[in-house]
């Protein structure tokens, strides 16, 4: 089990709210993209998230395997908080807490015993007692966050777009637009590179990881 | 607001930084308990030489100063306290950084190869150290006589307590003990480092701290209007509510806690033959000034501190010298106009923002002092967060610590000089360790990817190991890259402490601290 992938922590957070409190909100949800989607931006400011994602499930609604599995007969609707960033689990509850309690408080506000995003430590205890594991969590691209993978997008397309512009240029022409195209793009260079270490305890996981792989080498050499 | 603290029970070096008081000379020196008793003996007998946060009247008049000659202050480790006999109940409240201690959060600190824990003084090495004492005096003299003073209390407890050897001194030789000393030119005390900067400015302000409330523009937390407040009490003492409206995690019981606070101890040796080839070489290729340069590494001009956003170039910083030249030359008249204009214009050597700098062509954005103080730069679009500054407040770290070593004809990368970093903070791993990892060693949060900071970031000479001098993109100049940098600064030992209040210092000596 890892939470863990490259730069990425996957977290998911499953919390119970009465079922008309939850098509209550996902009116409020609807208004609030369509209506105020300014209430977004700290959300999108905030540069360590990835991705994040608010799903109401209906108590009618969970998902079964097949048709043959019972349905559950659930006393609550849920709502399922998928998010995807980079930083250890501290940093993004600190920060998201930090930087946008009154968002925070909008999405979780009907749910059962969310006790605000402020003061910090219920908040803290409200997202790791309703926290699922992940079981399995993949990442294409371990060493990029999502800041990474965007400014490279970026600087991909301006690129393509100087090389299409520079051929009938002559040496002192191309060095200007080559300088205007560095100033341009002088927020899409940084460097690539590992994640920080999220935590002395994932440290030990990557340590044992190692370890594992070396004795199934030797293993498998002794085999041989 | 600006609740009065009980400053007679606050440790001095939580609330006041010595050098800017006339202490320039310091002695660090750590301790061994050997047994219960012994120990808690010599406390009780220190206990009446330690300088508490109590306001000195006379900093402003020299002539009716009640400072003292010299100050004395404790602080512990975990395996300290453990050695002191706390109850386990108590031990186990300790947040868990504190009790793992510094050496085991090396990756984390970016405390690797020549920073790596087995490159360190030998004082760390094998069985940690159990308690930091240290020392400011207003001279050499001072400082010796309190030294000799506690090695005397240790003589009185027949072998108890012990000073752990082994800090390098200038030599190469192995000293007891850590000597730090601000650095003098023309015989007077500087707030400099070795690598020529002015060091130390802008360290935070909060609520009863005791300091000048003038100081608290650009020192405390930025509101959406553009003033500042004093940061919460519980952002640097424990039992204070902080800036998430809680007390910060704390041991048990109360009185343990209350009032005192965490430190972080790191000798930081300074590669100064390293940081000047650099910069020459660098230099060459720049457009501007070598200081220009190293200001846009630091963010700040080496020789006065004057920000970058005040004075982004060369032209900037002549003009800027020349009106300061001129209103000190009238103030020294007596002309009450100058003195204010002068006033107003040191403040903003600390009351700035970088509202008006967001591509960094004034002060880069991975600038030294942009990373660790980020001053609601992180707010890229404006009204995003609740606060401006949501993402710095609780990231602030109040910061102590002399230069060590050094003299101007010696200092090669060989010779023993760089900085005692201390910082204070209710929190190391969310103040501390987050600064440390996030933004001096790693970029997501200024979208500059991996990059680290020049100064101090734990860089290894690769072309990617870089830093972005950002241009203004209208005026049709590429940015200047700084690439393959070295490391300028190296890990030479440190630990996290515990720096307990008077009543707390009181109880652990007496042995009744009791969380029952």
């Amino acid at each position: 089990m890892s939470n863990v992938a490259g730069k990425a922590y996957g977290m998911n957070v499953l919390t119970p709210l009465r079922w008309w409190t939850a098509l209550w909100q996902k009116l409020i949800f609807w208004v609030v993209v369509k209506t105020f989607p300014y209430f977004l931006k700290g959300l999108l400011t905030l540069s360590l998230i990835h991705y994040a994602r608010w799903t109401i499930i209906n108590r009618w609604s969970f998902p079964r395997l097949d048709k043959s599995q019972p349905k559950e007969k659930l006393s609550y609707s849920y709502m399922l908080f998928e998010s995807n960033f980079n930083g250890s689990w501290d940093q993004y509850i600190d920060s998201f807490s930090f930087a946008i309690p009154s968002g925070l408080d909008m999405f979780w506000r009907w749910n059962i015993k969310y006790p605000k995003s402020i003061p910090l430590h219920d908040f803290y205890n409200y997202i790791r007692f309703n926290q699922i594991e992940s079981g399995h969590y993949y990442n294409a691209y371990p060493l990029a966050a999502a800041n990474d993978v965007k400014t490279a997008q970026k600087l991909f397309t301006n690129l393509g777009t100087f090389q299409q512009n520079i051929a009938n240029l002559n040496d002192e022409e191309f060095l200007q637009a080559y300088q205007q195209f560095l100033a341009d793009n002088q927020h899409s260079l940084g460097s690539m590179g590992e994640s920080p270490l999220m935590s002395a305890s994932h440290e030990l996981v990557q340590e044992h990881q190692h370890a594992n792989i070396m004795m199934a080498r030797a293993a498998g050499k002794q085999e041989a | 607001m600006n609740r009065p603290l009980d400053l007679y029970d606050i440790q001095g070096n939580i609330c006041k930084g010595y050098g800017r008081f006339g202490f320039p000379k310091a002695r660090y020196f750590f301790l061994e308990f050997h047994d219960y008793a012994g120990g808690r003996n010599f406390l009780q007998q220190l206990i009446p030489l330690i300088t508490t946060a109590e306001p000195w009247t006379g900093r402003k008049q020299p002539d009716q100063s009640d400072k003292p000659a010299a100050t004395t202050n404790i602080a512990f480790t975990y395996h300290g306290l453990c050695a002191l006999g706390l109850p386990r109940r108590s031990l186990d409240g300790f947040p868990q950084e504190f009790k793992m201690g510094m050496k085991p959060r090396a990756a984390i600190l970016g405390d690797n190869g020549p920073s790596s824990p087995q490159h360190w003084d030998p004082v760390w090495q094998g069985d940690t150290v159990h308690a930091w004492v240290s020392i400011n005096g207003q001279t050499q003299e001072t400082v010796e006589q309190r030294f000799a003073d506690i090695e005397a209390l240790m003589q009185s407890v027949q072998g108890s307590v012990s000073i752990r050897p082994g800090h390098k001194g200038p030599d190469g030789k192995m000293l007891p003990y850590q000597d730090a000393s601000a650095v003098f030119e023309n015989g007077k005390a500087t707030p400099k480092e070795h690598f020529g900067f002015v060091d130390g400015i802008g360290n935070p302000y909060f609520e009863g701290c005791g300091n000048d409330p003038e100081r608290l523009p650009g020192r405390g937390k930025l509101n959406r209007d553009g003033k500042w407040e004093p940061l919460a009490t519980g952002e640097f003492i424990l039992g204070h509510i902080d800036e998430a409206k809680e007390y910060p995690l704390a041991p048990e019981p109360h009185l343990l806690a209350r009032n005192g606070t965490f430190m972080v101890y790191r000798k930081l040796h300074e590669n100064v033959k390293t940081f000047n080839d650099y910069v020459d070489n660098m230099a060459k290729d720049f457009d501007g000034s070598r200081e220009l340069l190293m200001a846009k590494f630091s963010g700040r001009w080496p020789d006065n501190g004057a920000p970058l956003v005040l004075a982004p170039d060369d032209k900037a910083k002549a003009e800027l010298d020349q009106k300061m030249a001129e209103l000190q030359k009238k103030a020294a008249e007596g002309d009450a106009c100058a003195i204010g204009q002068l006033k107003a214009l040191e403040e903003q050597w600390i009351n700035f923002t970088y509202n008006d700098d967001k591509h960094g062509a004034k002060c880069p954005i991975g600038a030294h002092i942009r990373r660790t103080n980020t001053r609601g730069s992180l707010e890229t679009e404006k009204g995003a967060f609740d606060r401006p500054g949501a993402l710095v407040d609780r990231r602030r770290l109040m910061r102590r610590g002399l230069p060590y070593g050094g003299h101007d004809e010696l200092t090669n990368d060989d010779s023993e000089q760089g900085i005692i970093f201390m910082c204070i903070s209710a929190s190391i791993e969310r103040q501390f360790e987050f600064v440390q990892q996030q933004w001096v060693n790693y970029s997501n949060d200024f979208h500059l990817g991996n990059d680290r900071d020049v100064l101090i970031g734990a860089n290894n000479g690769k072309l990617t190991d870089k830093h972005i001098v950002q241009v203004n993109p209208k005026e049709g100049k590429a940015p200047f890259f700084c690439t393959h940098m070295p490391r300028m600064v190296e890990t030479r030992g440190g630990d996290y402490f515990f720096i307990p209040s008077i009543t707390a210092l009181d109880m652990i000596a007496q042995g009744i601290i009791d969380p029952t």
